[in-house]
């Protein structure tokens, strides 16, 4: 896993061409390309950093194993640094902790070690927030600030550490900041795009990127050819930690819908959209989103958000950054909870709308976009393992997954919104252990559930339910695919499930 | 032409055996070396006319004057060229019958002189495993006859290549298989046992080459009778076994190995509406079928598909079935297959298109699928699912924008590249010819939309009529549409 952090970029680009769904808003355009405006680079150096303002992170992850719901893959070591910062934490990438078994935070030059917990973690942003569980662990330590602010151009210090602890920093140049793919797949935000010539060092997830004394930026990948880093950026750190202050954690906003660049002429003459304006056609909206609880409609043409006009392709003027995809704005200019106005066209009429944001959790989706930190739910009846569709599912088909993962699947995931209008999970058969109750039927997998003993399947919940009522002594289990019927013993499947739990070194039946 | 094949020897105790049984027969009277110039359709530039090639393989002399070979032998023909044995003459010859989902074909001489002194060959039974065979043809393209020997070593269903849709019954031989003498016949005792048609490259497998065996040739000629090629029938239903303990129980069936249970069934196929899924299938035309989907036919199990495989279009097979645990029986007329073809490879048709502002509109084929390596995630699914999700009720063509030519009335276009087509101006699209009649009417937008995306795209009259004669030009378009015969209907 140490090498992770050092992958090719174009293996990520590949990934993020699936910039489809709507965790806020997937822009169809191509990302805006900012201009590098002529200023002098600011003579940087590393030496302020001897205080003590970043640390070691050493975690022991061990992530599910979706093949084998009930059990845990071999534990990885990742090891990071984290940028110490007020209040006694630890900001790392959330890559760094996720699914961890055991943190501990280690002083560079000392080498004096404390246990840490995950005090708040942001999987889509890709940030974490650790807590030492020794507090007086941060007592000599001095914290980075995370107030500063940089612009393209501006030159920046990536941090690193020897093996014997001496941080070294390296030049870094930002040439520009556009809306990018982060570590999920459709979860973007603004990123940073550095070029600097990073040698590989003792550690590998989490570099700080600094300013003087601060925290501007925390490395998410390097492409040893091209030099150039890629980093997320300081309006997503401190919206992070803005929102990390309340008492719970609530998100990055969403705003749900797709939309189309409406550059088109002859699509403008069409929709009596005036020369003058931009704007932007909403392809889809999601159920039960902000967008759709404000009333936004398929076909609307938005000419402004937050006041902010919109331009044909999607892009609004930072203030900062120039032209910038309106997901920046969306996501991370607002925060969860507020109101923002919009001003849309609907059938050549200008109407306005206040928008509620809010953060959409990834159980709200019928494929979860991503199951991590906690176990994934199946069900075992007389050794057909049921589990629920989620894109980590079928992430574990590895980085190709779009194409090695069962296409059907990868079909219901891309196109849920138009296929599963209702809120539901999707069911299915990931695998039979053969045993005596099986004989005679197939291999069979990836076959969606949809009734149990004549009951609808929108959920394990349902299927355990169902699976209370056998029909005269059996159970009839239909898929949406041939054989299309499936039927158990239910008495023999009872008797036999203590069997069958040993054979296979089952913990559990069911976990949900 | 790579696509020709042929067998070659692999010596053995028993074929020594078998060949002393063998009376000569003079194969040189009766053996045909075929010279193919092929034009294959071009589905990426579908104006183009294709590319040419030449291949060569073998056929034979049956009665009533006419040559029997495989269909990729003279598949696609521009120009067909017959040779006989010792005789320097080029004979022009000529496709009359060919079925693709077989891979068998006539072909007609119509100098009479042709014939003369050729004898034609017979067809004998299926062959014996383990017993000997010979085989006749022009590997890797020789001018002489070539002879090779193999025994039969497996008779069983297998995919037929040409179609790539199509399974029928195949005979494995030993032999090895070389391109150049597809069509060639395999005789056993003076008679014709088989057609050599398939094998593997070499890195695959080896001492693994198939015939087509006489039952299918058979069908084939009777299909043929009348003037007209009809294809195969299908019963178009899913079958599964029944040999699961709780799923006989379940459905209140004896212990007895016996019956099958119907999961889907197609509407517009031969049993829509006369066989229902979760039917249990018990006997047809008096087989009992077993629950493992075969059926005892000649002594040796075999899978229940043989019964239709041996019909033709029209001909009838009684079923006897539980449904709700009451015994029944259906007569059921059998037709071919259609929405499968979309699946199947395509000869001896011209690509259909429609282009109309740069854009080109094409029908979901295989061709069309591998003419442009199309990986769009939605396209596959219709390509896998176009005959289990029946979405051939709503598009028995599924019309895609398979290219667009680039110029400035189409500029903004490009992302609508491989969407399925369906609707303009408001239109629903189910076949090309209706994407041909909404750019035919006058108005002053067409708007497109296709599955999936609520965008439309938008072309302007006045812009289209502006580009037109400027895109055919840059592009060499030769006709803007090709409407042709539709396959699948």
């Amino acid at each position: 896993m140490k090498f992770l952090l050092f992958c090719p970029v174009w293996a990520l680009l590949a990934t993020s061409t699936l910039a489809q769904q709507t965790p806020g808003v997937s822009p169809k355009a191509t990302p805006t390309v900012v201009p590098q405006p002529a200023s002098a680079p600011k003579e940087k150096v590393a030496a302020e950093l001897k205080g003590g303002s970043v640390l070691r992170v050493n975690s022991t992850d061990q992530s599910y194993d979706f093949f084998r719901p009930w059990s845990k893959k071999a534990p990885v070591n990742r090891r990071g640094l984290g940028a110490v910062i007020d209040g006694g934490e630890v900001l790392v990438t959330a890559e760094l902790v996720w699914d961890s078994n055991f943190i501990e935070l280690e002083k560079p030059e000392t080498g004096e070690r404390s246990s840490a917990k995950v005090a708040v973690i942001d999987y889509e942003t890709n940030l974490a927030l650790l807590k030492p569980t020794d507090a007086g662990f941060m007592k000599d330590l001095q914290p980075l600030d995370t107030n500063g602010q940089v612009k393209v151009g501006d030159h920046l210090s990536v941090v690193q550490l020897e093996a014997n602890g001496t941080p070294v920093s390296t030049d870094a140049l930002v040439t520009s900041a556009e809306v990018g793919h982060y570590v999920l797949d459709d979860f973007s935000y603004l990123l940073f795009k550095m070029s600097c010539p990073l040698q590989y060092r003792d550690n590998s997830f989490t570099l700080p990127i600094v300013d003087d004394h601060h925290l501007i930026s925390l490395l998410l990948r390097y492409d040893p050819r091209s030099q150039t880093i890629e980093a997320i950026s300081t309006p997503v750190i401190q919206h992070f930690l803005k929102e990390t202050e309340h008492e719970s954690y609530a998100g990055f906003p969403s705003f749900g819908i797709e939309f189309a660049p409406t550059r088109d002429p002859q699509f403008r003459h069409f929709e009596k959209l005036s020369d003058a304006e931009g704007g932007i056609y909403v392809e889809d909206v999601a159920p039960n989103s902000p967008a759709a609880r404000a009333d936004i409609k398929t076909g609307d043409v938005l000419l402004s958000i937050g006041n902010r006009d919109i331009d044909a392709d999607g892009d609004y003027s930072d203030p900062l950054y120039g032209r910038l995809s309106i997901t920046h704005l969306i996501t991370t200019l607002f925060y969860c909870g507020e109101k923002v106005p919009v001003t849309l066209l609907r059938h050549g009429e200008r109407k306005d709308v206040s928008v509620e944001l809010f953060h959409r959790p990834p159980q709200d989706y019928v494929i979860d976009p991503y199951v991590i930190g906690h176990a994934p739910r199946y069900l075992i009846l007389g050794g057909l393992v049921f589990e629920e569709l989620s894109r980590q599912y079928l992430r574990e088909w590895g980085p190709a997954w779009e194409k090695e993962a069962p296409q059907r699947f990868v079909y219901f995931d891309r196109y849920q919104g138009d296929l599963f209008p209702e809120p539901r999970k999707i069911v299915f058969l990931s695998q039979i252990l053969p045993n005596p109750d099986t004989i005679g039927y197939p291999s069979l997998n990836y076959m969606m559930v949809e009734r149990v003993n004549g009951e609808p399947i929108y959920r394990l919940e349902d299927l355990a339910k169902a699976i209370e009522k056998p029909i005269n002594g059996f159970h009839k289990i239909e898929f949406d695919l041939d054989p299309k019927v499936l039927y158990l013993d239910a008495a023999k499947v009872q008797a036999d499930a203590a069997l069958l739990q040993k054979t296979y070194s089952l913990p559990l039946l069911h976990r949900f | 032409m790579t696509r020709c094949i042929i067998l070659a020897v692999i010596a053995g105790l028993t074929i020594t055996n078998a060949i002393a049984d063998i009376p000569k027969v003079d194969v040189h009277k009766s053996i045909v070396r075929i010279t193919t110039t092929a034009q294959d359709p071009d589905y990426h530039v579908p104006w183009n006319s294709g590319s040419i090639s030449t291949g060569i393989g073998a056929g034979f002399v049956i009665d009533g004057n006419r040559i029997l070979t495989n269909a990729h032998v003279v598949s696609n023909a521009r120009f067909i060229s017959v040779q006989r044995e010792n005789d320097p003459r080029q004979y022009s010859g000529e496709v009359q019958f060919v079925a693709h989902d077989c891979d068998l074909a006539i072909v007609k001489v119509s100098d009479s002189a042709f014939f003369k002194a050729m004898l034609p060959l017979h067809l004998g039974p299926l062959p014996a495993i383990q017993s000997g065979v010979d085989v006749y043809g022009y590997p890797i393209g020789g001018e002489r006859l070539s002879v090779t020997q193999g025994i039969v070593s497996r008779i069983d269903f297998e995919s037929y290549s040409h179609s790539s849709a199509d399974s029928h019954l195949a005979v494995q031989i030993d032999a090895a298989i070389n391109p150049g003498n597809s069509g060639g016949p395999v005789l056993q005792n003076g008679k014709v046992v088989g057609i050599a048609f398939q094998g593997y490259s070499g890195d695959v497998a080896q001492g693994v080459g198939f015939m087509i065996p006489t039952p299918v040739i058979q069908r084939f000629l009777a299909d043929i009778a009348d003037g007209h090629y009809h294809r195969y029938v299908d019963l178009s239903i899913t079958p599964e076994s029944l040999t699961n303990s709780a799923a006989r129980r379940a459905l209140g069936l004896p212990d007895d190995d016996t019956g099958v249970l119907v999961s889907s069934v197609e509407s517009d196929g031969s049993c829509g509406g006369k066989i229902e899924p979760g039917d249990v299938l018990l006997s047809i035309d008096g087989h009992r079928i077993i629950s493992d989907q075969t059926v005892e036919l000649d002594g040796d199990n075999v899978d229940l598909a043989e019964i239709v495989e041996r019909k033709l279009k029209g001909d009838k097979v009684k079923i006897d079935l539980l449904r709700n645990h009451q015994p029944m029986t259906v007569e059921i007329e059998l037709q071919p297959n259609n929405p499968y073809l979309i699946q199947s490879n395509i000869f001896d048709e011209d690509p259909r298109f429609v282009m109309f502002g740069g854009l080109v509109f094409q029908p979901l084929s295989k061709n069309l699928m591998e003419a442009y390596q199309i990986d769009d995630l939605q396209l596959r699914y219709y390509y896998n699912n176009f005959v289990n999700e029946e979405i051939f009720e709503q598009h028995p063509e599924v019309v895609i924008l398979s290219n667009i030519l680039p110029d400035p009335v189409n500029a903004y276009l490009a992302g609508f590249r491989y969407q399925i087509v369906d609707e303009i101006n408001g239109q629903k699209i189910r076949t090309l010819s209706d994407v041909a009649d909404a750019f035919k009417k006058t108005a002053d937008f067409y708007v497109i939309k296709f599955i999936g995306a609520n965008r439309p795209a938008v072309l302007q009259r006045s812009a289209v009529e502006e580009a037109r004669q400027r895109i055919i030009d840059n592009y060499g378009v030769r006709v803007e549409q090709d409407l042709g015969q539709q396959t699948l209907k």
